[in-house]
């Protein structure tokens, strides 16, 4: 029944449903899940691909994050449900490398493309992950947006996310057909700016991703528009200001001391020796 | 009774709210789109290519939710890899339309997918097929869908003629897409043409600022206002 | 979450965590019980908190004992935080569709070997990882909790000014909480020792 049993299969588990719905109806509200309001962007350059995303998460109005990172894996940035985003990626990566390793080829970004949109439309939008996917293989740069419900689209630069309109106004001004490496960095990092200073859901720093046919960049934190001030004072409270009611200790170092019963060591020796010659 | 209305999109789904359009001449068809992708009121994607490759010549035009499209256009397009491998020949354009019709005839409570699919093949030379979201094949000499074809059905009833070649064919469509997507807020961008024949598949692309374009109005205030008004003056009199 | 109530904070301080809990189990409004724990201790060094639906706070802390268990004698050696949070995380995950109305917490030290790091996590009720370097909070007064976190947490502090820290931002978030409260629970994490203190708090 439980995990690391061979005959459990494998997937998602339903069988809290029923309960669930019971307490639905009975009028608990359901905890809501974490989501990241998010700008993320990526964009073609010369040499390959930018990809750029905000650090805030949130759970209905409050952040949840100030500082998570969306770039989930160094080819893919993730909007919407934040653990949707997480896992389909992590699952297709791992099926990425399986279906290499099998192949004995270098795994292509639509080959990642396929799969996701295949899973995501498998489920009919109820993963609720909006990805920006980009990478450079053997047939060159590749940047998509996969949508929930599994519909794709293939662009030399994209938006996604609550600030997707923000940052798309910043790419359909500035953006340029082949573009030097800095000037896609840049770009990507005003479309991010646009997201986190006009979009509520997005918000605190701009990461940043370059990937070109020999290396991956991951440029985590690139600006830091909106770093906290130090605190000038402390609110430290003096010791013994929380009362309370019992303490328990658990010592994992453990000190022995040695407490003779009958006088010094010496004499216990004396004693013991005597003992023996009679 | 709780029903689901089949007819709509899902919150938040991806919408081709498109016009697309396919036309039979004597060497081949012409097929073409708009590029129109909408989420709501935003455009997700200004320069969609609609018209989506399933087989060497054989084409669809996709409109209704993207995602729904896109799935049943792949599948299509594995099943003529696998059609093509087996019997060593290219499949006809009546194969890939029936097995379109199959997928969304039999999947009609899950899809919104309303397709054109158009080609050539050996057996009858050229061929549009339409097949309306909820499934039905229907062969037809010309085909227009998607939510930009209502306002051009009058227009295109008028217009079409047998006989024509591809330059007259060409036209035709680029004039009836330019009409629909003027009228319809959910069509709009550039205008993607294919032209199927045997001997290849020519892809033409008109840009946004190229459109065909007809009467758009007049002015009616400002300097024309007084010869409208004498005008109107004149008639008063006269009557 | 509210129908139980219930809140939990952990915080970093300089070679310690401490993860502090409430003790109260309602049943909506009525108060059932005022010694209700929900922090766990899952190894020497790890702490593991669940505030939600009481039910699956009880059904978990028995699943994830299995299951640290299992990897402990599969593994022959005691599990790590950052490894916990990941098993957290897939487990609540499995539910996506169906899941357990619990938000966890883990606080830990990273093996002696690894130099004894203080590390805390919080995820939400389908396992969407959160590796705060300063303080996670959850449960019914997390949005107060969050705010006197913000306000009195500092870095570098030591273990005995850390319970002082992690006590009042509970309690004093706690007391603007109808659904958290009568009496609080506190583990301040050190190499060398846990101590585990129950706080003094208003019985209302």
């Amino acid at each position: 029944m439980d995990s690391s049993n061979i005959y459990k299969k494998s997937g998602f588990d339903f069988s809290n449903q029923i309960r669930n719905n019971f307490l639905a109806a009975k009028g608990v509200p359901v905890p809501k899940a974490t989501s990241t309001g998010t700008t993320i962007v990526g964009c073609l350059f010369k040499d390959g691909i930018v990809l750029g995303a905000d650090t805030r998460a949130t759970a209905g109005e409050i952040i949840a994050d100030k500082n998570c990172e969306k770039v989930v894996n160094p080819s893919c940035c993730g909007a919407g449900t934040a653990a949707d985003t997480e896992f389909t990626t992590a699952l297709i990566s791992s099926n990425l490398e399986l279906h290499s390793l099998s192949t004995g080829r270098k795994p292509r970004v639509v080959t990642a493309m396929t799969m996701l949109k295949q899973m995501l439309f498998q489920y009919q939008g109820h993963i609720g992950a909006a990805l920006v996917l980009g990478g450079v293989d053997v047939t060159g740069p590749h940047l998509f947006t996969i949508h929930p419900h599994g519909s794709t689209d293939k662009l030399p630069y994209v938006t996604m996310g609550s600030g997707s309109l923000a940052a798309m106004a910043v790419f359909e001004a500035g953006w340029k057909a082949g573009m030097e490496r800095q000037e896609a960095i840049d770009l990507v990092s005003a479309a991010i700016s646009a997201g986190i200073f006009n979009d509520l859901g997005s918000g605190s720093n701009v990461d940043v991703c370059v990937i070109t046919k020999e290396r991956t960049d991951m440029l985590r934190n690139y600006i830091k528009p909106n770093e906290r001030v130090t605190k000038e004072r402390h609110y430290k409270f003096t010791r013994g200001t929380t009362a309370y009611q019992s303490e328990n200790i658990r010592k994992y170092i453990v000190d022995e001391s040695i407490t003779y019963l009958t006088g010094s060591a010496t004499t216990a020796t004396t004693a013991e020796e005597a003992m023996d010659v009679s | 009774m709780n029903t689901v209305d089949m007819q709509q999109l899902k919150a938040g789904e991806v919408n081709l709210g498109t016009s697309i359009m396919a036309v039979q001449f004597d060497k081949g068809v012409v097929i073409g789109a708009d590029s129109r992708t909408t989420t709501g009121s935003y455009i997700a994607n200004r320069v969609t290519d609609k018209l989506t490759h399933v087989h060497d010549r054989v084409y669809c035009c996709r409109s209704g939710s993207a995602a729904d499209t896109q799935a049943v256009a792949d599948i299509v397009h594995y099943y003529l890899q696998m059609y093509s491998q087996q019997y060593g020949a290219p499949p006809s354009v009546h194969t890939a339309a029936t097995l379109f019709e199959k997928l969304c005839y039999e999947n009609k409570d899950q899809l919104l997918a309303g397709i054109i699919v158009a080609g050539w093949d050996r057996e009858v030379g050229p061929s549009v097929y339409n097949i309306p979201v909820g499934g039905g094949l229907f062969r037809q000499p010309w085909a227009i869908g998607g939510s930009g074809s209502t306002y051009v059905y009058g227009y295109c009833d008028a217009t079409y003629q047998e006989g024509w070649g591809k330059d007259e064919t060409v036209n035709f469509v680029k004039n009836t897409l330019a009409l629909a997507m003027s009228r319809d807020g959910s069509s709009g961008g550039v205008i993607r043409l294919a032209v199927i024949t045997e001997d290849g598949v020519e892809r033409l692309f008109i840009p946004g600022n190229e459109l065909p374009r007809f009467w758009e109005g007049k002015e009616v205030l400002g300097q024309d206002m007084n010869k409208t008004f004498t005008h109107l003056a004149q008639m008063e009199i006269e009557a | 979450m509210q129908y139980n109530g219930g809140s939990i904070v952990a915080m970093v301080g300089k070679n310690c965590v401490a993860i502090a809990s409430d003790l109260r189990l309602g049943n909506q409004a009525l108060t059932i019980a005022t010694d209700f724990e929900k922090v766990f201790p899952i190894t020497d060094r790890i702490y593991l908190g669940m505030a939600g639906l009481a039910t699956d706070v009880l059904t978990l802390r028995e699943r994830f004992r299995f299951r640290v268990n299992m990897y402990s004698i599969k593994e022959e050696r005691e599990i790590e935080p950052k490894t916990l949070a990941q098993l957290v995380s897939s487990t609540l995950y499995e539910r996506r569709f169906g899941p357990y109305f619990i938000e966890p917490i883990i606080a830990g030290l990273t093996d002696s070997s690894k130099g004894s790091q203080p590390f805390i996590a919080s995820a939400d009720l389908i396992g969407c990882l959160n590796f705060a370097k300063d303080f996670v909070v959850v449960g019914t007064a997390e949005d107060k909790l969050l705010g006197v976190a913000e306000g009195l947490w500092e870095p570098d502090l030591e273990p005995e000014d850390l319970f002082e820290t992690i006590s009042q931002t509970l309690l004093n978030a706690v007391d603007r909480d109808a659904f958290s409260g009568w009496g609080a629970v506190v583990h301040v994490i050190t190499p060398d020792k846990v101590i585990t203190r129950t706080l003094k708090g208003r019985m209302d």
